[in-house]
């Protein structure tokens, strides 16, 4: 893989608040929402100079829709721009990106919309959500034994517990943690101020995993507006007014489906850690502690981020819990993780997830996100989304050039 | 329910706007109760031998004749090597690898609405195989230790979907 010079920039960044239900508006409205503070962001009156499309949205059940990418498409007005749909499981926002990355580097096209939402909140009820999302699980073999993702979830992070010692203390921290910078994010679903006792106090979902453990349910909208250089110069009169983010490293690792037929590698992300050495590789990290200023980290539960932290190379295998619980991702720690809310506190309407990420690393770098979660003098950082159980992993890297 | 013409209407309200709203003209809003339900001709596919032998309380698992690598649950083709397996009869033994207490279960079917909560979904890894079998250990809570030896119990009760003809026990002492 190459280590373009020439990496993609951001352009602009557009969001909708995210609510466990926006009673203003569908999934249509949500995407116009966001795609018109992406243009505000940008400063640009108009999409017509843009060359192509990207649809991100994991779910054809939740608006009983299929072809949701030509339909939002069009109600953005990008007709007769090609368009091109991703469906990446938890991971499709990023995997959208990744994918619009490669549509720039190739030469497909200078610039792309990257357009992705959700509507996983109240338009069904939780029950009928929590059995289309498993249906992402093997049907015959997981789903059909009363497997939940929550479970698949919680008998990883027990194995993790016996082999290394982890404590539910410990991802408690991650709960609150997130929760508490979520309050600092007027984007975000749900921040709260809850303290590690009150996780541990939480209602059982999926042993060990608490209700305060488990992310939310989401209904919102992202937009990334990405291109070459040239291009942004030419056509944003924003773009000059702040420091040039380059997308400048991603990486895709899978695993098998079912989470058995890892054994004996079932306490960690195999196919995070090969993501992350990728996406390293391309930007030129060797040691991602040091080299990396804020990271959002995929909590869909929260000690799936104890998890994370191993598998990017932030820490070694099993001190996960202990540098969390120590303070080292937190927002005054040595790597702010989650300085957004995480999908615990933010929240995660899947298509717009792997987007939102980034837009939380991209304003970091320009240093425009509320003072209180802003990290000093940010020049890099990382997202890391993930589909299934680590089925699916994706991990993508934004540089401020100054 | 709405008792007017659109017998579907169940909620129409109008957002409330604060300052500037570049939306004003669009603070209606209708919603609609629908439903949408699907039947499935599903196949088993090549697993269907794995399910018709649970028939006769038998466990299968496949075996990959190049690497040796047997598979529970079973897989047609081996992912290592490529090369078609074979059926291969396991005794139905084996060990608590890792296990979650379940207290809230979407019931996606008749098989899983009748489980009572809580419930246990463990990964057992079987006594020859080489990956992990999850399904439903039936056990008192408090008896669970990860490690602990369980075998197979078979069901003569009616099922809806074939893997509910198998669950795991505790294995008792002999």
């Amino acid at each position: 893989m190459n280590q373009s010079k020439h990496a993609p920039v951001v352009v602009g960044v557009g969001t909708t608040k995210f609510a466990s239900e926006r009673p203003d508006g569908n999934i249509r409205d949500l995407m116009a929402e966001a795609v018109l503070d992406c243009m505000a962001d940008a400063d640009l009156e108009n999409l017509k100079a843009v060359q192509h499309g990207l649809t991100s949205y994991e779910s054809d059940h939740f608006n009983r829709q299929m072809t949701l990418g030509a339909v939002l498409h069009d109600q953005i007005g990008l007709t007769p721009l090609p368009n091109v749909r991703i469906e990446g499981g938890g991971a499709t926002g990023a995997l959208a990106l990744r994918t619009a990355w490669a549509h720039i580097q190739s030469g497909l096209c200078d610039s792309i919309l990257v357009y992705g939402c959700e509507t996983n909140g109240k338009g069904i009820s939780s029950k009928t959500a929590n059995q289309l999302f498993a249906l992402s699980a093997d049907f015959d073999w997981e789903m059909m034994v009363g497997g939940t993702y929550t479970a698949f979830y919680a008998a990883m992070i027990r194995a993790h517990m016996k082999q290394y010692g982890t404590t539910e203390e410990q991802f408690a921290h991650v709960a609150a943690r997130n929760r508490s910078n979520a309050l600092l994010n007027p984007i975000a679903q749900r921040g709260m101020d809850v303290s590690i006792d009150d996780v541990m106090k939480s209602i059982p979902i999926a042993e060990p995993y608490k209700l305060l453990d488990c992310s939310l349910l989401s209904d919102g909208a992202a937009v990334v507006l990405l291109s070459t250089e040239d291009w942004a110069r030419q056509h944003s009169p924003k773009f000059k007014d702040r420091p040039a983010v380059h997308f400048t490293g991603t990486g895709c690792g899978t695993d098998t489906m079912r989470l058995g037929d890892r054994y004996p590698d079932i306490t960690n992300f195999r196919g995070k850690q090969a993501a992350a050495q990728q996406a390293y590789q391309m930007a030129g990290i060797k040691d991602p502690l040091q080299e990396i200023d804020v990271a959002e980290l995929y909590d869909s539960y929260s000690g799936v981020e104890i998890q994370a932290v191993e598998d990017l190379g932030f820490v070694n295998h099993g001190e996960g819990g202990p540098r969390i619980a120590e303070g080292m991702f937190d927002l005054d720690g040595q790597l702010p993780a989650n300085t957004s809310g995480g999908l615990m506190g933010r929240g995660a309407p899947v298509g717009a997830t792997g987007i939102v990420q980034a837009i939380e690393i991209v304003e970091q770098l320009w240093g425009q996100v509320d003072e209180r979660r802003q990290v000093a003098n940010a020049k890099r950082g990382l997202t890391d989304t993930h589909a299934g159980v680590g089925t699916m992993c994706v991990v993508n890297i934004f540089e401020r050039q100054d | 329910m709405s008792e007017g013409q659109v017998k579907s209407k169940f909620d129409v309200q109008t957002i409330e706007t604060t300052g500037h709203d570049p939306w004003a003209d669009f603070r209606e809003v209708e919603k609609l109760s629908l439903e949408f339900t699907q039947q499935y001709r599903h196949s088993l596919g090549k697993y269907s031998k794995f399910f018709i032998e649970l028939e006769n309380k038998k466990f299968l698992a496949t075996q990959c004749g190049k690497c040796e690598k047997v598979f529970a649950p079973p897989r047609p083709l081996c992912p290592d090597c490529l090369d078609i397996t074979i059926w291969k009869e396991l005794a139905g033994t084996g060990t608590l690898e890792t296990y979650s207490v379940i207290h809230f279960s979407p019931g996606t079917n008749d098989d899983v609405r009748q489980l009572e909560t809580p419930y246990v979904l463990a990964y057992v890894l079987l006594d020859g195989a080489s990956t992990l079998f999850p399904h439903v250990l039936k056990t008192d809570l408090d008896s669970i230790e990860m490690g602990m030896k369980v075998k197979i119990e078979y069901t003569d009760e009616p099922v809806d979907h074939p893997i509910h003809l198998m669950h795991f026990v505790p294995l008792e002492d002999e």
